[in-house]
C-alpha cells in the first residue's frame, strides 16, 4: 500500500479505557500486555528466589521448611521459565515484528490477542495451586516422575502447574503460527527476507523451535495428567510403564526451550549493539545461518540432561552439544566486530547488552565444560549447574530483557526512562548477578546438590552461600532502583521523539509511541537499514543499485 | 570408575574454558574501550559488514577445538564407564525416601535413614560392582569427593564400578531431588585398607 493509502484511511479515534485493553486486537497493545504480565510474574519469582537465598544465608536455617521450600523454587523456576522470560521474547515480538517489517498488524490479530490470554490464565493457574490444601507444586520445574504422580504428589497444586503449563504451551504455539505468518507474508514492499533485522531473524527460529518442542511439552503434560487422574500408567514402572520415557518426552521440549529463552536476547543485543556502535550488523548471514544452526542442533542434546542416567548414549549426545559452541561462537565474534571500529555509545541499553556478552560467555564455556559427561557426572544436579544456567537465562536473558527495556521503552511510552538512574542500576544488577552466581560454580563442585533446603555447616559451603546471599541483596537493590526509575520518569515524561538513539531499523521510523496502524508512511527499504540509508543517501543509492 | 580420570576432566575442561573465556573477554574489553565515542572517535570508522575468510576462521578454528575435546571426553568416559568382569567387591545399593540399603554379595546389609545414615565400607584399590535400584522415586548415588553420581530410578537397574584410591571417610548424598528430606538424604563411605575391610566384614558377621 502507498503512504498516500494509509494516510488517507480513516481510523476511529483511539479508546484507553479497561474494556479497549481486554478486547484489543492491536499487536502492539498485546505486546504491552504480555511484557507488563511477565513483569508481575517477574515481581513474584524475584521474591521468591530472595526468600530461596535468605534461608540458604546460614547453614541449618529453618525459616522456609522443606515443604514451603521446594513450593518456592518449584515457583521461581516455573514462574521464570514459562511466565517471564520465553513469553516476555514473545511479547516483544508481538510489539516489534509488525514495526520492524513495516506491516500493519500481525497476521492473525485476533488468535494472537487468544494467545495472550491462554498464557495469562495459563500462569494465573500455576500460580493459583499455590491456595490449595496442600500448597503449589513442589516437584521442581522439570517435575520427573514418579515424584509428580498421584502416589506421591498427592496435593492439586500439581495439577494446577500441568492445566496451567498446557494452556501456555498451547499459547506460545499459536503465537509462533503469527509470527512466522506475518513475518513471512506481511513483509513491506522492498522489505526481502534478506533485509529482516536480526531480531525479527531470531524470532523466526524461536517460532520454529516451538512448533518442533512445544508439542511435545503438551503431550507430556496430558500424559501426566492421564497418569494422576485417569489411571494411566505411562510413566509407571510397575505396570510397564517407564520413569525415563518421561526424562525423554520432557528434555525433547526442555532443551530446545533452552534456546527458545536465549535466541530472542540474541536479537535484541544484536539489535542494540549494532545501534549504540554506529555500525551495521557484522555478518549479517552468518548471524541469521548461525540461529537456525543453533536451533536445529538443539533438537538433538536432549539427553545430555540425562548423562547420570546410564540410559542413554552418552557420546552421541556430548558430540552434537559441543557442536552447539560454534554457531554460538560465530555469534560473539560477529557481536565483538560490530563494535570493531565503531564509535559506541554507552546508554544504560548498551551497558545491559555489554554485560550480557560478558556474563553469557560465562554461561557458554561453562556449557561445553558440563557437556562432557564426566564433568557432568559431579556438576548434574548440582550448584555448579545452577550457576550454569543462571549465567545463561539471568546474566545473559535478563540482563538482554533489561537492555529491551531501556532501548524500547521510549518508542513504546513516548518518554525516556532516566538513564542516569539506569546507569547505578546496571551497576547494581551486574556486581550483585556475579558476586550472588559465582560463587555456587564452587558450591556445586564441593559437592552441595541444588533443591537442597539448607546444608552442612562445614567446609566452604557456608562462605559461599553467605556471600551469594549478599550478592542477591545487591541485585534486588538494582531492581528496586529500576522501579524507582520507572516512576521518576513517568513523572518528568521526557520526550523521546521517534528516534531517541539515532537507529535503523523500521520501527523508529513512526511516531513513539506508534498509531494503531503503526505507519503514516513507510520509507524505502534497500538494506536491513533504511533510516540509515536515509541519513546517507549517496552510499545508499550506490549500495542498492539491484533492488531498483 | 577412577576418580583421577574424572578429575583430568574436570582440569582439561576448566582450563579450555577459562582459556576460551579470557580470550573472548579480552576481544570484549577492546572493542568496548577502545572504539567508544569520544572527541577523536566522534564517527564510525567503517561500516564493513563482512569479511568472508574471518568467518569461515571462526567457524573452522572452534570446530576443530570441539571436536579435539570430544576426543578427550570420549576417551576418559570410556575409561571412567568401563564394567570388570570379575569385581572384588558387589554391592547392591537401594534408594527409597529418604534413606539408603547397602546389600553386600555374600556379606551384611547395612540400612540406614536420613535421621540415621548408613556407612558403606569399602577396601582401596580393589574393583567394587555398585548395581542401583529405587523403590519409589529417583534418586541419584552421589559422592562428591569422588566427582561421581549415578540415578537410582525406579524400574532400572543402574550398574558402574568403582575403585577407592583414598582412604577416608567421605560424605554421600542423594543427588536427584526426591522430595522433603532430599537435602539431608546423606550416607558415609569409608575406605580402608583391605585387611581392615576383612576385619569388617568379620565384625559385621558376629553382630
Amino acid at each position: 500500500m502507498s503512504a498516500a493509502d494509509v494516510a488517507d484511511r480513516v481510523t476511529p479515534p483511539e479508546r484507553h479505557d479497561i474494556l479497549s485493553w481486554i478486547t484489543t486486537t492491536d499487536h502492539k497493545r498485546i505486546g504491552i500486555l504480555y511484557m507488563g504480565t511477565t513483569m508481575l510474574f517477574m515481581t513474584v519469582a524475584g521474591l521468591l528466589a530472595m526468600a530461596i537465598r535468605t534461608q540458604l544465608a546460614r547453614p541449618g536455617q529453618s525459616l522456609i521448611g522443606p515443604h514451603a521450600y521446594n513450593q518456592i523454587f518449584t515457583l521461581h523456576g516455573t514462574a521464570m521459565i514459562f511466565l517471564v522470560i520465553a513469553p516476555f521474547g514473545l511479547g516483544l515480538a508481538n510489539y516489534l515484528i509488525p514495526l520492524q517489517i513495516g506491516a500493519p498488524d500481525m497476521a492473525f490479530p485476533r488468535l494472537n490477542a487468544t494467545s495472550y490470554w491462554l498464557f495469562l490464565f495459563g500462569g494465573l493457574i500455576v500460580f493459583a495451586g499455590a491456595a490449595t490444601n496442600e500448597g503449589a507444586a513442589a516437584a521442581g520445574w522439570t517435575s520427573y516422575v514418579p515424584l509428580s504422580e498421584i502416589t506421591v504428589s498427592t496435593g492439586l497444586g500439581q495439577d494446577f502447574w500441568i492445566v496451567g503449563l498446557a494452556l501456555v504451551s498451547v499459547a506460545s504455539i499459536l503465537t509462533s503460527l503469527n509470527f512466522v505468518t506475518t513475518a513471512f507474508i506481511f513483509r513491506a514492499p522492498g522489505m526481502t527476507m534478506w533485509r529482516l533485522p536480526i531480531f525479527t531473524w531470531e524470532m523466526i527460529a524461536t517460532a520454529l523451535l516451538i512448533f518442533m518442542a512445544f508439542p511435545s511439552l503438551t503431550a507430556t503434560l496430558l500424559l501426566l495428567f492421564i497418569d494422576r487422574r485417569l489411571g494411566g500408567h505411562v510413566f509407571d514402572p510397575a505396570f510397564g510403564g517407564s520413569a525415563v520415557l518421561y526424562q525423554h518426552l520432557f528434555w525433547f521440549f526442555g532443551h530446545p526451550e533452552v534456546y527458545v529463552l536465549i535466541l530472542p536476547f540474541f536479537g535484541i543485543v544484536s539489535e542494540i549493539i549494532s545501534t549504540f556502535s554506529g555500525r551495521p550488523m557484522f555478518g549479517y548471514t552468518g548471524m541469521v545461518l548461525a540461529a537456525f544452526a543453533i536451533a536445529g542442533l538443539s533438537m538433538g542434546v536432549w539427553a545430555h540432561h540425562m548423562f547420570t542416567t546410564g540410559a542413554v548414549n552418552n557420546p552421541f549426545f556430548s558430540f552434537v552439544s559441543f557442536l552447539i559452541a560454534v554457531p554460538t561462537g560465530i555469534k560473539f565474534f560477529n557481536w565483538i566486530c560490530t563494535m570493531w571500529g565503531g564509535a559506541i555509545r554507552y546508554p544504560t541499553a548498551m551497558l545491559f547488552a555489554v554485560g550480557f556478552l560478558v556474563n553469557f560467555l560465562v554461561g557458554g564455556v561453562t556449557g561445553v565444560m558440563v557437556a562432557s559427561p564426566p564433568v557432568d557426572f559431579q556438576a548434574q544436579d548440582s550448584y555448579f549447574v545452577v550457576a550454569h544456567f543462571h549465567y545463561t537465562i539471568g546474566g545473559g536473558s535478563l540482563f538482554a530483557l533489561l537492555a529491551a527495556l531501556y532501548y524500547w521503552w521510549p518508542k513504546v511510552y513516548g518518554w525516556m526512562l532516566d538513564e542516569r538512574l539506569g546507569k547505578i542500576g546496571f551497576w547494581f544488577t551486574f556486581v550483585g548477578f556475579n558476586v550472588t552466581f559465582m560463587p555456587m560454580f564452587f558450591m556445586g563442585l564441593f559437592g552441595m546438590p541444588r533443591r537442597a533446603f539448607t546444608y552442612p555447616d562445614a567446609g566452604a559451603l557456608p562462605g559461599l552461600n553467605l556471600t551469594a546471599t549478599i550478592g542477591s541483596y545487591v541485585m534486588f537493590i538494582g531492581a528496586l532502583i529500576f522501579v524507582a526509575n520507572v516512576i521518576v520518569s513517568a513523572r518528568k515524561r521526557v520526550p523521546a521523539g521517534d528516534n531517541p538513539w539515532n537507529a535503523n531499523t523500521l520501527e523508529w521510523a513512526t511516531t513513539s509511541p506508534p498509531p494503531e496502524h503503526n505507519f503514516e508512511s513507510l520509507p524505502p527499504i534497500r538494506s536491513p537499514r533504511p533510516l540509515w540509508d536515509l541519513r546517507h543517501p549517496r552510499a545508499a543509492t550506490s549500495g542498492a543499485s539491484e533492488g531498483s | 570408575m577412577q576418580s583421577q580420570a574424572l578429575a583430568d576432566d574436570w582440569k582439561i575442561f576448566t582450563y579450555s574454558a577459562l582459556a576460551v573465556a579470557l580470550l573472548v573477554w579480552a576481544l570484549i574489553a577492546v572493542a568496548a574501550v577502545r572504539f567508544r565515542r569520544t572527541a577523536r572517535n566522534a564517527e564510525p570508522r567503517s561500516q564493513k559488514e563482512n569479511n568472508p575468510a574471518l568467518e569461515i576462521g571462526w567457524t573452522v578454528a572452534p570446530l576443530v577445538f570441539v571436536i579435539a575435546l570430544f576426543g578427550v571426553t570420549y576417551h576418559i568416559e570410556s575409561d571412567v564407564e568401563r564394567i570388570a568382569p570379575n569385581p572384588d567387591v558387589k554391592v547392591a545399593v537401594n534408594a527409597y525416601r529418604w534413606g539408603w540399603t547397602f546389600s553386600y554379595s555374600g556379606g551384611p546389609t547395612v540400612n540406614g535413614t536420613s535421621q540415621a545414615p548408613p556407612e558403606m565400607v569399602l577396601p582401596i584399590g580393589q574393583t567394587v560392582a555398585l548395581t542401583l535400584t529405587s523403590s519409589d522415586v529417583a534418586h541419584a548415588f552421589w559422592v562428591p569427593d569422588m566427582l561421581f553420581k549415578r540415578d537410582a530410578i525406579p524400574g532400572r537397574v543402574t550398574t558402574f564400578d568403582l575403585t577407592p584410591s583414598k582412604t577416608g571417610t567421605f560424605l554421600g548424598r542423594c543427588g536427584e531431588f526426591c522430595g522433603l528430606d532430599h537435602a539431608i538424604m546423606t550416607f558415609r563411605m569409608r575406605i580402608v585398607s583391605p585387611a581392615d575391610y576383612r576385619r569388617w566384614l568379620a565384625l559385621e558377621a558376629t553382630q
